[in-house]
């Protein structure tokens, strides 16, 4: 459970959002529909001394900078292992470019430990638990199935190490994971790392030129061939948040300051396409990549007091005061229309369920998040 | 469509928009210490001309003649004129000032603000009104309840959050000013109190002609279209901004009827409550597309007031007509918002 930042708001703007969120359909603040996202405007390649980097803001400011190093290091060897010899490993190794698997067995190996991730955000600590939650959530997404850092794989003694950057510009105007995820997605899209020239388990070697550098993450190639190729794509985490029966996509900092339940959903998409003509039958598909529940800042926010239990409402004295304070103990338990009260206990199995299960809707929205994404023109 | 990604704006001339700026981007890459990486690829941006805008520390001119206005300052070892803010430089025949591009409220005497308690202290509140500073609003600055015009005990004191405690909005007007900035807010009038009903949205710290301007009225009560009855604006001119359906109470009825040597008296029956009334579906739509409305004024450079928050609603209103959704479309963001502020400039 990560927690969000505090947001200061009074009962009765609670009470409204929350009243006009349980709607159906809703009427979020902003006019947007459900599952619609802020407009953002992105671009890539942004920092010239990076192997990857990518620009998102939203129109209200928040603006977020990812920056992907790589440098090479040597791999640590435990005993026991496949142990290599320069002599013996050259030999039999076959070429083992970007194909993952070639003649069904994938040889490459990844270690969490190849990827390291920072995030800043102005005004929070570096050790601040809502950073560090952030970074958590966002490494989380990249590491769940170890996919990724196969591909970070050089040779057996070699690999690539990763660093991500991830900064947010702006003070945080909404909680920023999905802006942080986005654009973290972009910066790994637009990753190149040299290519490698030497062979097998020597030392490796790269071609200087870089135009002649792969994507980390290679543009699916529209070849004519009927082989089916499956291009992957790096995990994004999503912010989907419930009032009621209602599930609202991006929320912003007054949506979910009334969220009954948020969570913050990792999906990649890979997708499978068959050349020659075929239409895409397979079209993508999404893997649920992990789900943490996010606190959302209603449950801190102080009750409002309805008008009869209200000292200062209508003309009262100090008699009727006292009156008041014990009618409102007894009245507290029942909920009266326009007073807003924080959440209680724990989200409902129900609602959960289908929060996961609308992420993950075939031709969705993370459908529509991926294309728009792979959109962005790489610089 | 869930999402819309667009490639980001090339920067504008701060002073000039018409100026064409793309012309000076090829050459000049080293001005601001850059390595000339312009001829590998294209520049994604095309760079201000550094003449006009500054940063604070950057001098400005060390020559004696110029006189130094806002937004500057003087070192005492040398005598160069040194920005203080970021902004734009502006001359007035001897007088070198710097324009801020984004500035916080400068509280004044009268001024019509909306605020939020941050924190309750014995005998007074600490509002945010967007300054640089919290300004107070001492307890006996408030119309008490129970009638009359009494003065505050010791009850009223204990009680102190029952009236505003923290988060609560209310709008207030400036009484007084400190000679730091700091300004002291009172709420003893029919017109102020605390808000509900509505919605919230902050406008402020917006330089170059945007946000809120103080003009003639801050507050408005309109007629909504689609039958969602009447909806009250308040523009604090600190920039934060309240839209909440209008309520006809009985005790401003009745104090019509009573004359204003009475008002006081009935006046604040509803001002401490913080239980919404009953609002229609209607009406949520409209304030939500009010709340629209004044974002979009706001993110394209346009100034908030009644004139031109009146013409972009019914403007908005009428774009929605034409919509593909229909009139119970009020999304007002990105592209809606561009073509509303075109059609307001237009106009």
């Amino acid at each position: 459970m990560a927690s969000s930042q505090h947001v200061l708001l009074s009962p009765a703007e609670l009470a409204y959002l929350h009243a006009s969120l349980s709607l159906t359909p809703p009427i979020r603040p902003d006019g947007r529909t459900p599952i619609q996202f802020r407009p953002l405007s992105a671009e890539t390649g942004i920092l010239p001394g990076t192997n990857g980097s990518a620009r998102i803001c939203f129109a209200d400011g928040t603006e977020a900078i990812v920056g992907v190093k790589a440098d090479v290091e040597r791999t640590a060897q435990r005993p026991g292992e496949e142990t290599v010899f320069l002599e013996g490993g050259a030999g039999d190794d076959e070429d083992d470019q970007e194909g993952e698997t070639k003649e069904g067995v994938d040889k490459r190996k990844g270690d969490a430990s190849w990827v390291e991730m920072t995030v800043e955000i102005p005004g929070l600590r570096d050790d601040d638990s809502g950073t560090a939650f952030l970074a958590a959530m966002l490494s989380e997404a990249l590491l769940a199935d170890g996919e990724f850092v196969k591909r970070l794989w050089i040779n057996r003694r070699f690999h690539w190490k990763l660093y991500l950057d991830i900064i947010l510009i702006s003070p945080p105007l909404s909680y920023p994971l999905p802006l942080l995820s986005l654009t973290t997605h972009l910066a790994l899209l637009s990753t190149r790392l040299p290519r490698l020239k030497s062979e097998g388990d020597e030392d490796p070697f790269f071609d200087d030129d870089w135009a002649a550098a792969p994507y980390l993450f290679p543009r699916p190639a529209h070849t004519t061939t009927t082989t089916t190729t499956t291009t992957t794509r790096p995990p994004i985490t999503l912010l989907v948040m419930a009032v009621g029966n209602n599930i609202i996509f991006d929320p912003s900092k007054e949506e979910l300051a009334v969220a009954d339940v948020a969570l913050a959903v990792s999906v990649a998409g890979s997708t499978a396409e068959t050349g020659k003509g075929e239409a895409e039958e397979a079209g993508r598909r999404l893997r649920l990549l992990s789900v943490r529940t996010i606190d959302p800042p209603s449950r801190l926010t102080p009750p409002g007091i309805a008008n009869a239990a209200n000292t200062a409402y209508g003309a009262s004295n100090g008699a009727v005061g006292t009156q008041k304070m014990l009618e409102a103990r007894t009245a507290e338990a029942e909920a009266v229309e326009g007073v807003w009260r924080a959440p209680r206990g724990g989200a409902k199995r129900m609602v959960l369920g289908a929060l996961v299960q609308k992420v993950l809707e075939r031709g969705g929205v993370v459908d529509e998040v991926l294309d728009a994404l792979e959109g962005v023109e790489l610089g | 469509m869930p999402i819309t990604i667009l490639a980001p704006k090339p920067s504008r001339h701060i002073n000039d928009p018409e100026q064409d700026v793309s012309s000076d981007s090829g050459s000049d890459a080293d001005v601001d210490g850059d390595v000339p990486m312009t001829s590998l690829r294209p520049p994604k941006r095309a760079r201000l001309t550094t003449t006009d805008m500054v940063t604070p520390g950057e001098v400005i001119t060390d020559d004696p003649q110029w006189m130094r206005g806002h937004g500057t300052y003087v070192t005492p070892t040398i005598t160069a004129i040194v920005s203080s803010v970021a902004g734009t430089v502006s001359r007035t025949n001897k007088l070198l000032s710097v324009r801020p591009l984004r500035a916080r409220y400068t509280p004044e005497v009268g001024d019509l603000v909306v605020g939020r308690i941050v924190e309750v202290q014995a005998k007074r509140w600490r509002v945010d009104v967007g300054s640089t500073q919290l300004a107070g609003l001492p307890l006996s600055a408030i119309n008490l309840p129970g009638g009359i015009l009494r003065k505050r005990t010791e009850t009223d004191e204990l009680q102190i959050r029952t009236f505003f405690a923290e988060g609560d909005l209310l709008v207030a007007e400036v009484q007084q000013l400190f000679g730091d900035g700091g300004a002291v807010l009172h709420t003893r009038s029919l017109k102020y109190g605390k808000l509900r009903n509505g919605v919230f949205v902050a406008v402020s710290g917006v330089g170059g002609g945007g946000g809120v301007v103080r003009s003639r009225r801050q507050v408005w009560t309109m007629d909504a279209a689609n039958g969602a009855g009447q909806i009250d604006v308040v523009l604090g001119v600190n920039g934060y901004v309240w839209i909440s359906k209008h309520v006809e109470t009985p005790e401003a009825e009745a104090g019509k009827a009573a004359g204003i040597t009475n008002m006081e008296e009935s006046v604040s029956t509803t001002m401490y409550s913080s239980q919404n009334d009953r609002i229609e579906v209607e009406t949520m739509r409209e304030i939500a597309r009010l709340r629209g409305v004044v974002t979009a004024l706001v993110e394209n450079g346009l100034r908030v007031d009644e004139d031109m928050v009146v013409r972009g609603y019914h403007e908005a209103v009428e774009m929605a007509m034409v919509s593909t959704e229909g009139p119970d479309d009020i999304y007002l963001g990105g592209e809606r918002g561009e073509q509303l502020a075109a059609a307001l400039r237009g106009a």
